[in-house]
């Protein structure tokens, strides 16, 4: 299930802290990335690059749910995990509000951290997964002809090809040649899932 | 308290007491408020390092569990428990140095030397409230003769003040600055600066009056503290805005004299 590439991001401000959670999750067999700021983090970050992020709630400068904030701006889908050094319930309800995965309390049994990056990074490979499906279903919509989407418009109304033929003023002859260019071109298997993925674009 | 006539009289209200002994029980009392108000900064300090050794020790454990344990990397993890126990106990101890019922023991000191003592303990407190802080000390500073933990106290009076003040910022855009300088008096003064809100100009006047807060759960007694500190030795207090925002509280001391 988990990508085998998957980084685990920690940005925490306290050095010590820091480095044992590396110690920590490298001691499990986790690949991790430690920095020491959300400025940091926003400079190395590489959207491409799966894992998630383990993420101080109090830092100087930009803090934790300011990060989460600018990634929620830019798009960015990496599972965050908040940890806290004090059990600030409404700061912890507006990180879940946003987003975030889940919410720890320094100091947490490791086992607690551990069991949450793993839930966070099966979240990120869905997401991931879901990402492309997406992207995928853009890209083969974007290369339908003026003609093939109007076809597929009025597909996904589930008018016959008769009445399309009509209303396009093309022979039936013309509408199925459209018909099949836009199941190939979308890769769908049925009307049913073309109709799926057009409401998933939509979305 | 005599008359003219050499006999004893009371003043109605105002409690026969020494004034030396008072004065010092309220200090205490004072600074004792102080660091309880910063309880929450250092309880968040000392969390860090014990968050680390209780990370090091936990992958310990998971290490120790597998045939062929490698014992550089767990020598590797004890030596960071141990450095970071001692991180712990640094802390603790500069609180209870601060705490403590010290003597008025004055001393020539640089004023830069004050506020390094007490620089984790402020930083914590900031740290917590999402606030950097930054020092700009002048390079020639004369000393000042002065009791280090009174001074401090009124430091970190300032500190409470200004972290209390940028709460109404947006998070993350407050700035703290503790600045040290010499007045064309030749008076060193020391003086914490924020970019909050500010004063305004109708409590400026007030804000160094016992028991005047603008504050909901303020005593009114901080500020009000620190200018009994500063008179005691020979200084001042006092406050200014800072351009284009915020505040300045700064402390006037005379310089030690040199012979």
């Amino acid at each position: 299930m988990r990508e085998p590439a998957a980084t685990i991001y920690i940005v925490d401000d306290d050095e010590g802290v820091r480095n044992s959670l590396r110690f920590l999750l490298k001691s499990v067999g986790h690949v991790c990335q430690t920095l020491a700021s959300a400025q940091e983090f926003l400079e190395t970050y590489q959207p491409k690059q799966p894992g998630c992020l383990i993420l101080d709630v109090r830092m100087p400068g930009m803090s934790g749910l300011e990060l989460q904030q600018q990634l929620n701006l830019r798009g960015a889908i990496i599972p965050v995990i908040f940890i806290t050094g004090h059990g600030d319930v409404p700061m912890a309800v507006e990180a879940m509000q946003h987003g975030a995965s889940d919410f720890l309390q320094k100091p947490f049994r490791d086992q607690d951290l551990l069991d949450r990056i793993q839930r966070a990074l099966e979240r990120d490979t869905r997401n991931r997964a879901a990402l492309t499906e997406h992207e995928r279903i853009r890209a083969s919509f974007d290369s339908l002809t003026p003609r093939e989407r109007e076809v597929l418009g009025l597909m996904t109304r589930g008018k016959s090809n008769k009445v399309m033929a009509a209303e396009l003023g093309v022979s039936q002859r013309t509408v199925e040649i459209h018909r099949a260019r836009v199941m190939d071109k979308t890769g769908a298997a049925s009307l049913a899932q073309l109709v799926r993925m057009a409401i998933d674009l939509e979305s | 308290m005599t008359d003219p006539n050499g006999h004893g009289q009371r003043v109605v209200g105002i409690p026969a007491e020494p004034p030396a002994a008072l004065h010092g029980r309220l200090l205490q009392v004072s600074r004792m408020a102080t660091i309880g108000e910063m309880a929450a900064g250092v309880a968040h300090e000392l969390n860090q390092p014990l968050t680390a050794i209780a990370n090091y020790a936990q992958a310990c454990s998971r290490l120790l569990a597998r045939p062929g344990a490698d014992t550089s990397e767990l020598q590797q993890a004890l030596t960071e428990i141990t450095a970071q126990a001692g991180r712990a106990a640094d802390i603790i101890r500069r609180l209870r140095a601060l705490a403590g019922n010290r003597q008025s023991d004055r001393a020539a000191v640089s004023v830069n030397a004050l506020v390094k003592e007490i620089i984790d303990l402020v930083e914590s407190d900031a740290r917590l409230h999402g606030v950097p802080v930054s020092l700009e000390f002048a390079d020639k500073l004369p000393d000042v003769l002065v009791d280090a933990g009174q001074i401090q106290h009124a430091v970190l009076n300032f500190v409470r003040n200004s972290l209390e003040a940028l709460a109404s910022r947006p998070s993350g855009t407050g700035r703290l600055v503790i600045r040290t300088a010499v007045t064309p008096q030749h008076d060193v003064e020391l003086a914490v600066i924020d970019n909050g809100p500010g004063i305004a100009r109708e409590t400026a006047g007030r804000l160094f009056d016992p028991f005047f807060s603008t504050k909901e759960s303020g005593t009114g007694m901080g500020l009000a503290i620190s200018n009994t500190i500063a008179r005691m030795h020979g200084g001042s207090v006092g406050y200014r805005a800072n351009l284009p925002a915020g505040a300045c509280f700064y402390i006037l001391l005379p310089a030690a004299s040199t012979t």
